[in-house]
């Protein structure tokens, strides 16, 4: 049996957001343990790669050519009859970006975190949730198949998608059919991909959701889809639907698939509760993955950021109750939650729209120079040439 | 269990590509993914097929 172990702050999973609240606990002087299941951190890799940039500075993390493939001038919306909307940089405001190499930069960030002075275990996995009374004080977790206990006095759940860490502590975090995507993307070389753009496909080529395309390199991207679980009928609908995309899509078909990934998302609104005594949730464990786009990795490391010094104040304090890690949950609300929130409604009204609407919105886009993209200017340049498409948005505007 | 439909996952790689789609989707928490194998508590699974619809490649069946 392996020997059972004690820590001031342990980290269950060793994703971005995990890696990112280790870091920021042990530089603030606590004890900290990351443990990750799988036995290589960032791999195998589970993402579209797609990345914004703006917030890279907020957390601290230095971009470097080790993981960033390239960088995008900006994004093009394609409507379900192919016309084109393009976002660049001036008017989305840096939420365009990267390109990374996910694995590569997770591991960067287990780096970031190590030195500062976190431990890490790999191939460590929480098989359940320690308590004492009611207040979670560690896990119980395999290591190479042996069992042993963790105790810690702070205990973070950075658990990802499928999230256990959570459920065994009695926080809700299940989620409705609407709420949730089932995705595959592929690697494919020998494509006619444009690497200035990330690419996005909207409509019933992917119900609920979009086909995406990444440029990783000339000639190399990820492409992928999502589409919403609410919205599926048959097994198998993300396969089904981007196979057809790239069959109808010669620049594509013509490709060679080199990798297979699969996943789940959340598209939900936040969660009401991220803490519990001794345990805070983080990034895709608290479903703090932006609705719309389906992005999770800013979010999941500005709330990393947040989750690491609350816990290393509780550490110092002594005092790891829920009541003090309402900063935690207060801080990373002010800084997330109303623009998680808002894209969810507006999540909710895209997944109704039917393609000739798509279509109707793009066109109307299309003619317009918008000075900066935002719901309410893209509703007004809409109302402008088809008001009666604006009928449905009356709320936004 | 008398009444029940047979849930099957296939993990043994031929469709399986391992995501936890399955795993983060099932309402009852009875999925689990060991390396690379999936298992599902039969006891405690009530065939809402939500993983079925979540699995991106097909390797759930339900019937």
């Amino acid at each position: 049996m392996a020997k059972d172990l004690t820590t001031d702050v342990l980290v269950v999973g060793g994703g971005p957001s995990g890696s990112m609240t280790a870091k920021w606990a042990a530089k603030q002087g606590a004890r900290v343990l990351m443990i990750e299941k799988r036995q290589e951190i960032g791999s195998p890799v589970r993402c579209g790669e797609g990345m914004s940039k703006e917030w890279l500075k907020e957390v601290g993390i230095v971009p470097s050519p080790r993981w960033i493939n390239l960088e995008v001038e900006g994004a093009r919306i394609y409507s379900p009859s192919e016309q084109v909307f393009e976002i660049n940089e001036k008017h989305a405001g840096n939420e365009v970006g990267y390109v990374v190499e996910r694995d590569a930069f997770d591991k960067q960030l287990a780096i970031d975190a190590a030195n500062a002075g976190t431990e890490v275990l790999l191939k460590t996995s929480a098989t359940g949730v320690l308590k004492d009374g009611g207040r979670v004080v560690g896990v119980r977790a395999k290591q190479f198949g042996e069992p042993f206990e963790i105790r810690a006095k702070v205990t973070i759940g950075a658990d990802g998608f499928e999230s256990q860490v959570g459920r065994w502590a009695g926080i809700p975090t299940n989620l409705a059919l609407r709420d949730m995507d089932s995705c595959l993307q592929y690697r494919m070389t020998n494509v006619d991909c444009d690497t200035r753009y990330c690419d996005f496909y909207l409509g019933k080529v992917a119900p609920g959701g979009y086909v995406w395309i990444f440029p990783k390199a000339e000639g190399l991207a990820n492409v992928g889809i999502g589409v919403q679980l609410s919205q599926i009928k048959e097994p198998a609908a993300a396969k089904t639907f981007l196979d057809k995309w790239i069959a109808n899509h010669p620049g594509y078909a013509k490709g060679k698939k080199i990798d297979v990934v699969g996943g789940g998302v959340s598209i939900s609104p936040p969660l009401k509760q991220t803490v519990t005594d001794g345990l805070m949730l983080v990034g895709d464990a608290a479903r703090m993955i932006d609705p719309l786009t389906g992005g999770g990795i800013a979010n999941g490391c500005i709330a990393g950021k947040i989750c690491g010094e609350v816990a290393a104040k509780a550490v110092h304090s002594g005092n790891a109750s829920a009541a003090a890690f309402q900063e935690y949950e207060k801080g990373w609300r002010a800084r997330l939650e109303e623009k998680l929130y808002r894209n969810w409604l507006a999540k909710e009204k895209l997944v109704s729209l039917s393609d000739e609407t798509f279509d109707k919105v793009i066109d109307a886009l299309q003619g317009v120079k918008l000075l900066k993209l935002n719901v309410h200017n893209i509703l007004k340049a809409v109302r402008d040439k088809y008001p009666e498409v604006t009928k449905e948005f009356e709320a936004f505007l | 269990m008398p009444g029940k439909k047979s849930l099957h996952i296939e993990s043994s790689g031929q469709l399986c590509v391992y995501c936890s789609a399955c795993v983060g989707v099932c309402p009852l928490n009875c999925i689990y993914l060991d390396e690379t194998r999936i298992t599902f508590d039969e006891r405690v699974c009530t065939r809402c097929e939500i993983c079925v619809k979540a699995c991106p490649v097909g390797a759930i069946e339900i019937g």
